[in-house]
């Protein structure tokens, strides 16, 4: 086992007497992650490292910058608390970088938490600037903008690594326990999935389909893309659930404005119901306010009325560039635009109201009695797991 | 499962002793005709063959056919050449053309030309006297299709060509008159001379031939260059190593249309009567144009190959989903989606309502579509439709 990652974990470390207890699901939740590779995960000073084999090291990295809680990590190289082998250590490192391409100016920072180390952080910084620039004279001290840093942390050993990998950063997933995220096909929902996990929050995913109006490619283009949120929520579930009786009986029995809305408080009551039923606390949604009809403050009032467990929106005040701009960062983006349809236009309304009033819907609502037909949709509900 | 296809206008299986004919090619002929050398030289040889051989099918010279990749890049090659005219011509064409015409002629609107695009009548005919009236002093170009891909109704080009030649002859000024044949071509009868056109587009896997090879008509006298530079293959116009396997293969699959059109042709039009009279007897069904409706027997404005049907409230696209899942493969226009704004174009230009748009799916057929298939497709519509119906409108809840 010889490559070693070096974690830095951000609010976690702000935590008080719960910090162990945020490790710890930290810990556990990046053992998930790893499994089936080899790996020694270490908690010491309060600094996580994970060993692997460095055939496994690019594996390792892809399933750490996707893991909640952490806020970067890097390759490092762990050396004894010797001065002589810092600085061999620095000339190979230096080499590398070199070689790598990474660009000829450069610093050192150094934090020294071992304070009987004889030289202090100055010391070590500018013995170490001195050595790689009489041993590649290519290389220049740029300490205000640097091509990279050297960073060397003196603890119980030292560990000494370059460049950092940016990770989600946030709470380690799970310390919010489970919500049910429902995701559409679309641009908007894996991204609010991608977020709420940051706040700890592990998904479980739901996705309604209409056959044979939407097609069996919708489904796929569904299940591909929590398969992608799943290298971030890793183990997530995927409900699926058949809502072509429900969808007409709202299309022939309710006045053609309020489709859309009655739709959605359908998919938001359903929600509910195998929400409460996997022991998930809550309801997530890739809504943003006035996006669309349907995402209006009277529209999320109403579908909100229809949950009894809170509804978290973390897109809402997000602009749909912004919302692009994430999608394409976590990878769902080009899957999401694939034109195949969650919705066909037979229940699309030409029309649909933008400022229902929420008691007039809640009674449409009522009056459409369709709460087996509701149920008959969860019986009928499949489930894939990632 | 069993498949029935039906979407011939898409593309057609390829035809067994075709695919034969290009693999021969492949292994025995597989050199550049560029080259001086003996494997150049029998390549060479088969090119000069097949062009002979399609020429004599097209009843042009052996110097009017260009080979191209297809009927895309044959209908591009004509429309972009445009591009190396003072922008401020004019250019005409039909609402109703395929997208790899009209988007082209979109493109040259921006690069400053004028496109005037001229409607279809509600029977989905262009009608001369529009083109007529259109005409100006700065027109350069005029574009109409020869079958259309979605309605099956074949244009008078042949008029509309007499009526340029004698605006062109009048004001002494010449006027490229270009016809997209691709439906047309091994289906219909249709000589490009006679035709009188100046250009006009062919593809080979419409008739059983290969996928990626096609040719353009391009009338000797009619002055044209082309975008593309290279080792000035087909005359310059379409540089790039000739696809030799495909020419041979599009070469075979013409020939054998084209000796069976007659019989294949009045074949496919007892199957569409057959189909147009069933369709009929069902409940709210919409043959699209209306007319095709009411001259049902051998009516020659009409490729018997392609049929448009509409059975409203079901979207097209569901019931070719629907159909897909009983094995039959029908073809569709449109998108399930609102969002595709030009999925409605042709119909739009024929002012057929929305709600008989939406609801359309293309029936079209080939030489190898037997009577036994339609009545299983006519079963499988009344049966589908039926049940779809049922649920949307909810009558029997």
């Amino acid at each position: 086992m010889d490559t070693l990652f070096l974690i830095k974990y951000g609010e976690l470390a702000l935590k008080g007497l719960n910090r162990p207890y945020f490790e710890r699901l930290l810990g556990e939740d990046i053992r998930a992650r790893l499994k089936g590779i080899t790996h020694e995960l270490i908690l010491k000073w309060g600094r996580m490292y994970i060993r692997c084999n460095s055939s496994d090291a690019e594996r390792v990295s892809n399933a750490l910058s996707r893991t909640y809680g952490i806020v970067s990590f890097a390759r490092a190289v762990q050396v004894p608390l010797d001065m002589n082998a810092i600085e061999e250590a620095a000339i190979d490192m230096g080499r590398s970088f070199l070689g790598e391409g990474r660009g000829k100016t450069f610093k050192v920072e150094t934090r020294r938490l071992m304070k009987s180390f004889p030289l202090n952080s100055y010391e070590i910084s500018s013995r170490l600037g001195q050595i790689l620039i009489d041993n590649f004279s290519e290389l220049r001290v740029d300490v205000h903008n640097p091509d990279w840093v050297l960073n060397v942390e003196v603890r119980e050993s030292v560990y000494m690594y370059g460049p950092e990998i940016e990770a989600p950063g946030g709470l380690p997933l799970g310390s919010s326990g489970k919500g049910l995220l429902l995701l559409s096909g679309g641009i908007d929902s894996p991204v609010a999935g991608y977020l709420i996990g940051r706040r700890g929050l592990k998904l479980d995913a739901l996705h309604f389909y209409t056959p044979p109006f939407t097609s069996e490619m919708a489904l796929k283009k569904a299940e591909r893309i929590a398969c992608i949120l799943s290298s971030y929520h890793p183990g997530l579930t995927l409900y699926t659930v058949p809502f072509t009786e429900v969808q007409l009986e709202i299309r022939n029995k309710a006045p053609e404005k309020l489709h859309t809305l009655l739709f959605r408080g359908c998919m938001m009551k359903v929600g509910d119901m195998i929400a409460r039923d996997k022991g998930c606390n809550s309801l997530v949604t890739g809504e943003s306010l006035g996006q669309v009809a349907s995402q209006t403050v009277g529209s999320l009032h109403f579908t909100e009325s229809l949950a009894t467990l809170p509804v978290f929106r973390p897109l809402l005040g997000l602009n749909k560039d912004e919302i692009v701009s994430l999608a394409r960062k976590i990878g769902t983006f080009s899957e999401s635009i694939l034109p195949y349809e969650d919705c066909c236009t037979l229940f699309t309304p030409e029309h649909p109201l933008t400022r229902p009033d929420v008691e007039k819907v809640r009674s449409s609502f009522e009056l459409l009695n369709i709460e087996k037909l509701l149920e008959k949709a969860v019986v009928n509900m499949n489930s894939v797991s990632f | 499962m069993d498949t029935l296809y039906f979407d011939w206008a898409a593309t057609a299986p390829i035809d067994q002793e075709v695919l034969e004919g290009i693999r021969d090619v492949y292994v025995r002929l597989y050199g550049n005709p560029s080259s001086i050398h003996r494997a150049g030289r029998e390549a060479e040889g088969l090119l000069c063959s097949s062009k002979a051989r399609l020429s004599k099918l097209f009843g042009c010279k052996d110097d009017e056919i260009i080979f191209t990749s297809g009927g895309t890049e044959s209908n591009n090659l004509v429309l972009f050449s445009l591009l190396l005219l003072k922008p401020g011509k004019k250019l005409i064409l039909s609402g109703i053309e395929h997208a790899s015409v009209y988007e082209p002629a979109k493109k040259l609107a921006r690069f400053g030309f004028d496109v005037q695009f001229v409607s279809a009548n509600r029977d989905g005919f262009v009608e001369p006297g529009k083109i007529e009236e259109a005409l100006d002093d700065r027109t350069v170009m005029v574009a109409l299709m020869l079958v259309n891909n979605e309605t099956g109704a074949v244009q008078p080009v042949s008029e509309v060509a007499d009526l340029i030649r004698t605006y062109s002859e009048r004001h002494g000024r010449k006027i490229h008159f270009h016809t997209d044949a691709v439906q047309a071509f091994g289906k219909i009868p249709f000589n490009p001379v006679e035709m009188g056109v100046d250009s006009a587009s062919f593809s080979a896997h419409k008739i059983g031939g290969p996928r990626g090879i096609g040719a353009l008509f391009l009338r000797s006298g009619s002055i044209m260059e082309a975008l593309y530079c290279g080792g000035g293959q087909e005359f310059g116009l379409r540089p790039g190593t000739e696809n030799t396997p495909g020419i041979y293969g599009f070469v075979l699959a013409a020939e054998r249309r084209l000796s069976m059109m007659d019989e294949e042709l009045e074949r496919a039009m007892e199957l569409e009567a057959c189909l147009i009279r069933e369709l009929l007897s069902m409940e709210d069904v919409h043959i699209i144009p209306e007319i095709r409706g009411k001259i049902v027997e051998k009516n020659p404005k009409f490729s018997p190959y392609i049929l448009s049907v509409s059975f409203p409230p079901v979207p097209g696209e569901v019931l070719v989903r629907s159909l897909d899942e009983r094995g039959i493969l029908v073809g569709t226009g449109s998108a399930c989606s609102s969002k595709k704004k030009d999925r409605f174009r042709v119909f739009d230009s024929m002012m057929v309502p929305r709600d008989i748009s939406s609801s359309s799916i293309r029936i079209s057929t080939g030489h190898k579509t037997c009577k036994s298939e339609v009545v299983k497709l006519l079963e499988n519509l009344k049966l589908l439709t039926g049940e779809l119906r049922e649920k949307i409108t909810g009558k029997l809840r």
